[in-house]
């Protein structure tokens, strides 16, 4: 099979959610180039970095992919000695992902299916965060069936259409103690859903040079049917009635341009920057069917402010069959000073890759990829909370990746 | 080519999950004492510091004490022990006794619980429970003691010879010394503290000089506040003997009284009349009580009135409403306000709430005593807590660390179940103000308590 490197960028807005653990991780290729995938076609995982760069694919195909995601926080209190480490479970964002169109057309039909946030954050038992969250578990599904035209052999556009579903698991203790002093807890659980588009149009102008410019809509992530349960004592029950409720989140839109360069048969070189609307997160919500005079709606302020973030990626052919990958990104932070919670201990993160890919026959090819996310060190002072201390987070994300191209 | 990629990939892979992933804080600066020498810390001071809570001194509350906390928090940066003259783990603890109908009766910590009142209403309140004299039982045989906190006591009697001296009469002595008293007649709180050889103290006294008189509704007993003379000689002698040789510490001033929840929770137009009848009841008991009193001046409607309260300078009858910024007692008995006519047409006597000149005298004297604990302070180059102000901004609602704390009685989560005294909670914050204090004056740099550690209300399940 030909080598078509598209660049793929990866700053999918989508991941917004939970954008301290957001990770992007929708093609293993395009992973362990730095996240660069809108200015290449190297796979189907453009259906979801470029749907324009879809119709550029040399042949059809379908992959499947999984990227175990290990993050670890470590959060130390302002002027205390009270540190707190997170104990979150193994998330696993995964990729479904198949491009077919005839030979002969011009035309060329996607369908993605992938993960585009899914973690969980757990902080330890009775950390000084408690009152704020104990636990943020986010799960989303996005559904995108993609059409891609072949304009010709220098053009390529494309669309797709989202539907994003989405599970949250958020739990934080009360300030209410049982006889024996442990804390209340709240537990609020609810599916999401929303829908959103994406688009792009792909250029090669040159055997050498690719160009891909991207947009993926924002994606407003509504949760109707809320479930909010209190474990409290008995005599606060009636305070704490079991009840709905209703929020949403956006998830930003993108805008992604990337370029993808072959100085020689057997390098690729990708660099690619991503602008992310994260402006448009301005509160997180929580709007409680009934109301008592101890639960009431809760409106934070999260002021979040848009964001970009740079890649560069490369790719070595060493053989036939196997080739090398690495990359580097910077991703600047959206939360600004005041606003980091422990559900999202954000900070710019420098992001380093490093994959491979084995060619074992001419249509089965098997990518693995290593991402590390290292989070500055983040000092803030949350407002809202008046919760003062300094974050560190790192990430690590093995991933692996098993294509079939016909 | 392959297996030397596959291996260290392998490698990175590894390090990173096993190293790298668990991020460290390494650079954490020590604790340090700064110029100050927290050895041997002694707190002098009165309930608060002794960690009484909830209306009796028990074990939870004074290993929550803020003396305790900020004790432990001393010991980062050079502290010793700090040995407290604990109540035994297994008594539910005992508060100030007192002379009731029967007899002397020993209190115990109130509880949060479901109380029906005299109309068969249940719900949730303070609900009184039987002490433990035993609690008195004397531990001085354990030694000389760092915290010397006596609930009662007032700056006057810090440098009292005899303030423990158990053979005289009830009421002449204080019980809560007598029982880690180095020497019950022959010493005072002063010279106890003295014994210990501080290097560092903290002196946290001066609200009973107020507060005794305003828990009894003003002069109804014995204890009428301190004259401010008084107070200003009493501090300069407990100050003068605990910095002789050569010790640091800090003093807090004292909070106004007369906003916490004992003297706020239930408001001067508290006479809630439900309906029409209930109100022709009360008109028609209050004009057979008091015929000459005009009847404009004693007649309730429906919905919330101020309280009638007895007043002899009113002529003709002897009573009036309750007038703004006059306080009824938390303790003024609930079911005789709902069942027996209590601050209606059996008006409130003295006992039952603060007039306005009361009100006033006890905000003057807190005036004087905290300026003069401030520039005790600034004189002797000791750390200052600001206690009043601390106490102002919980009442007014306080958040950290995603908590919000204010002086709602129960639900505020910063006062126990009595009203004055503080939870756990409640003493971790201010643990904090002290260490804040110490740590500006004394360019020190001890850590400071984790409050969400701490519990406000319990609860009953």
């Amino acid at each position: 099979m030909k080598k078509l490197f598209i660049l793929l960028i990866a700053a999918s807005p989508a991941l917004s959610f939970a954008q301290g653990f957001q990770v992007n991780l929708q093609g293993q290729k395009q992973q362990s180039m730095g996240g660069t995938g809108t200015g290449l076609a190297i796979d189907e995982a453009s259906v979801f970095f470029n749907p324009g760069a879809v119709s550029h694919l040399e042949k059809n195909g379908v992959s499947v992919g999984v990227s175990p995601t290990i993050g670890n926080s470590t959060f130390q209190l302002d002027n205390s000695t009270s540190q707190a480490r997170t104990t979150s479970p193994v998330s696993t964002p995964f990729t479904l992902y198949g491009v077919y169109g005839k030979a002969e057309s011009n035309w060329k039909f996607g369908l993605g299916v992938y993960t585009p946030f899914g973690s969980t954050i757990q902080w330890e038992d009775g950390w000084s965060g408690k009152y704020q969250l104990t636990k943020l578990k986010l799960l989303s599904v996005f559904i995108q069936p993609t059409v891609s035209y072949k304009i010709n052999d220098k053009i390529g556009i494309g669309a797709g259409f989202v539907y994003g579903i989405g599970d949250i698991d958020l739990r934080r203790d009360l300030p209410t103690p049982f006889p024996n002093g442990d804390p209340g807890k709240a537990k609020l659980t609810g599916s999401a859903s929303g829908i959103g588009f994406n688009a792009g149009i792909y250029l090669k102008p040159t055997e050498k040079l690719s160009i891909g410019l991207a947009y993926r809509s924002q994606v407003n992530m509504k949760v109707n049917n809320g479930k909010a349960e209190f474990t409290v004592p008995s005599s606060l029950s009636s305070g704490f009635p079991e009840t709905k409720f209703t929020s949403s989140l956006p998830l930003p839109q993108t805008i992604s341009l990337g370029v993808g360069f072959k100085p020689t048969e057997k390098l690729l070189l990708s660099a690619e920057v991503n602008f992310i609307g994260w402006s448009a997160y301005k509160s997180l919500d929580f709007d409680y069917e009934k109301n008592t005079a101890q639960l009431q709606d809760t409106h934070s302020e999260r002021n979040y402010k848009d964001a970009f973030a740079y890649r560069i990626g490369a790719q070595y052919a060493a053989t036939e069959k196997l080739s090398v990958r690495a990359g580097f990104a910077l991703q600047m932070t959206p939360v600004q000073e005041g606003y980091v919670t422990p559900e999202v201990p954000d900070a710019n993160r420098q992001t380093y890759t490093v994959g491979l890919g084995y060619k074992f026959t001419e249509k089965f090819t098997v990518d693995a990829s290593f991402t590390l996310e290292d989070f500055e060190r983040r000092s803030n002072f949350n407002k809202e909370a008046q919760f003062g201390g300094t974050y560190k987070t790192i990430i690590a994300i093995p991933g692996l990746s098993l294509s079939y191209n016909f | 080519m392959k297996n030397i990629l596959y291996k260290s990939f392998y490698a990175v892979a590894c390090a990173s999950i096993v190293f790298a992933c668990k991020p460290k804080f390494e650079d954490q600066p020590a604790a340090s004492a700064g110029s100050a020498n927290f050895a041997t810390y002694v707190a002098v001071g009165n309930s608060i510091t002794a960690g009484y809570a909830d209306g009796a001194l028990y074990r939870e509350g004074q290993e929550s004490s803020y003396a305790k906390l900020l004790a432990d928090q001393l010991k980062l940066a050079g502290g010793g022990e700090f040995k407290i003259p604990y109540v035994s783990p297994t008594t539910q603890g005992v508060g100030a006794p007192f002379v009731g109908p029967s007899g002397l009766v020993f209190p115990g910590p109130f509880v949060l619980a479901y109380v029906t009142d005299c109309k068969g209403v249940t719900s949730l309140g303070p609900k009184a429970t039987a002490g433990d004299p035993t609690a008195f039982a004397s531990v001085a045989s354990q030694g000389l003691f760092n915290s010397i906190a006596v609930p009662g006591a007032k700056a006057i009697h810090v440098p009292f010879q005899g303030y423990g001296d158990d053979t005289h009469p009830i009421g002449t002595y204080n019980p809560f010394f007598s029982r880690f008293a180095s020497d019950k007649a022959g010493a005072s709180m002063l010279s106890d503290a003295m014994l210990k050889n501080p290097t560092f103290f903290s002196l946290f006294i001066g609200n009973n000089d107020v507060l005794l008189y305003a828990l009894a509704g003003g002069p109804f007993s014995n204890n009428s506040i301190t004259p401010t003379a008084n107070f200003n000689a009493s501090i300069d002698i407990i100050l003068d003997s605990l910095t002789k040789h050569g010790a640091k510490g800090v003093i807090a001033n004292i909070p106004d009284i007369t906003s916490i929840p004992h003297f706020t929770t239930v408001p001067y137009y508290g006479l809630v009349v439900p309906d029409a009848p209930t109100a022709a009841y009360i008109n028609a008991q209050l004009k057979a009580n008091y015929p000459t009193v005009d009847s404009v001046n004693r007649t309730v409607y429906v919905g919330p009135n101020r309280f009638f309260v007895e007043d002899a300078s009113v002529t003709p009858g002897g009573i009036r409403k309750m007038n703004p910024g006059e306080l009824v007692l938390l303790s003024v008995p609930q079911d005789s306000i709902k069942c027996y006519g209590l601050g209606s047409f059996v008006p409130f006597k003295g006992q039952h709430f603060l007039n306005a000149s009361e009100v006033a005298d006890i905000k003057t004297h807190t005036a004087d005593y905290n300026t003069k604990l401030q520039s005790a302070a600034i004189a002797r180059d000791l750390a200052f807590v600001d206690a009043n102000a601390f106490l102002k901004s919980a009442i007014s609602g306080l958040t950290f660390n995603g908590v919000k704390v204010s002086s709602t009685f129960v639900s505020g989560g910063a006062f126990s179940l009595d009203g004055v005294h503080l939870t756990p909670l409640g003493n971790a914050l201010l643990a904090n103000e002290f260490i804040k204090s110490i740590n500006a004056k004394f360019g020190a740099t001890i850590p400071q308590v984790d409050p969400t550690k701490y519990r406000g209300v319990k609860f009953p399940n």
